[in-house]
């Protein structure tokens, strides 16, 4: 009975790894580490609150839907990565710097790494990944935190 | 402790499930969509009463649903004027979350897709997408001719013999 309520045990959580894998938020060789990555709780909590220092939150996607970000449009095209650069290229390298997409599930993404290292080349030292995992939808929308008009 | 470690195995389980689950089940009716075509002109998923549909959603950002589209291409040219148990001829009704209408519009002339596709350019803002639940693209919806759902998110060989199994023989 112990020994298949052990098989039985490890069944399950073998099943709830795989499905929390399907969507990582970190693969082996992206180029953000774990502490980069932000919470949406936490960005919604200080676009919420008007007295907290606001980030730079840019939208390197589809469409900028969080409140305040700025669209720059998929950062897989490279003009819209030249758009974004000229952006940065005005800031202090310690700016506090957001970058979304949230078109899909963080491995299928086109857009995160290419803003991501181009952040990484301008040595900014204060930019984060809004942890977007599955989408902007499932893990922004649907929470019900704040958005563009 | 035995009943401990159950309980907390059935609690993994019924959350893995509901975190999977959309919400919308074979047997319910399909919620009703009504959005402008590329040309403007609004096109209801009611007004295809009477036939098989597959309802597509998708967007040319989504490298899986581009992939599927020359798939979706052969089922629609291959069942388009099949009889089916629950429903006369086939048709899609392709639903895209793009949000820039050139993308959309060049897709559908460069691969000449004769379906239909409508779409409102909200991307994941669009109101179909908190209407159907949908969690991820692609995702797909097979409904009968009355409106009622048969199947949902189909891909590949599953989708052809999710459409061929109602085939009027």
């Amino acid at each position: 009975m112990k020994t298949k309520l052990l098989i039985f045990l490890f069944l399950l959580i073998a099943t709830s790894v795989f499905a929390s894998c399907q969507y990582s938020s970190q693969g082996q060789n992206d180029p953000w580490t774990p502490q980069q990555l932000l919470a949406p709780a936490d960005l919604a909590k200080v676009l919420n609150d008007p007295k907290a220092p606001q980030p730079l939150v840019f939208s390197i996607g589809m469409q900028a839907i969080i409140k305040g970000s700025i669209d720059i449009g998929p950062a897989m095209n490279a003009e819209n990565l030249n758009t974004l650069k000229g952006k940065l290229n005005k800031l202090p390298k310690n700016t506090q710097i957001v970058v979304y997409c949230g078109c899909c599930p963080f491995s299928r993404c086109p857009n995160i790494r290419p803003a991501m290292e181009l952040l990484k080349s301008m040595q900014f030292t204060n930019y984060q990944l809004l942890n977007l995992p599955q989408n902007v939808k499932v893990d922004w929308i649907d929470k019900d935190y704040p958005m563009n008009e | 402790m035995r009943i401990l470690i159950l309980s907390i195995a059935l609690l993994l389980i019924v959350g893995t499930i509901s975190a999977q689950s959309t919400g919308l089940e074979p047997g319910n009716k399909s919620p009703e969509i009504k959005l402008p075509n590329s040309k403007g002109d609004t096109v209801s998923l009611s007004s295809l009463k009477g036939k098989l549909v597959l309802i597509d959603f998708w967007g040319t950002w989504c490298a899986p649903c581009v992939a599927e589209q020359a798939e979706l291409a052969k089922l629609y040219n291959k069942y388009k004027l099949s009889n089916f148990t629950n429903g006369k001829g086939f048709e899609i009704y392709g639903v895209s979350l793009d949000a820039k209408k050139s993308n959309w519009e060049n897709f559908i002339n460069t691969n000449k897709i004769s379906w239909i596709q409508v779409s409102d350019l909200k991307f994941w803002r669009s109101p179909v997408a908190k209407t159907y639940n949908i969690q991820a693209l692609p995702f797909n919806i097979l409904m009968d001719g009355n409106g009622i759902i048969l199947a949902k998110n189909l891909h590949g060989i599953d989708l052809e013999k999710g459409i061929a199994r109602f085939l009027h023989k």
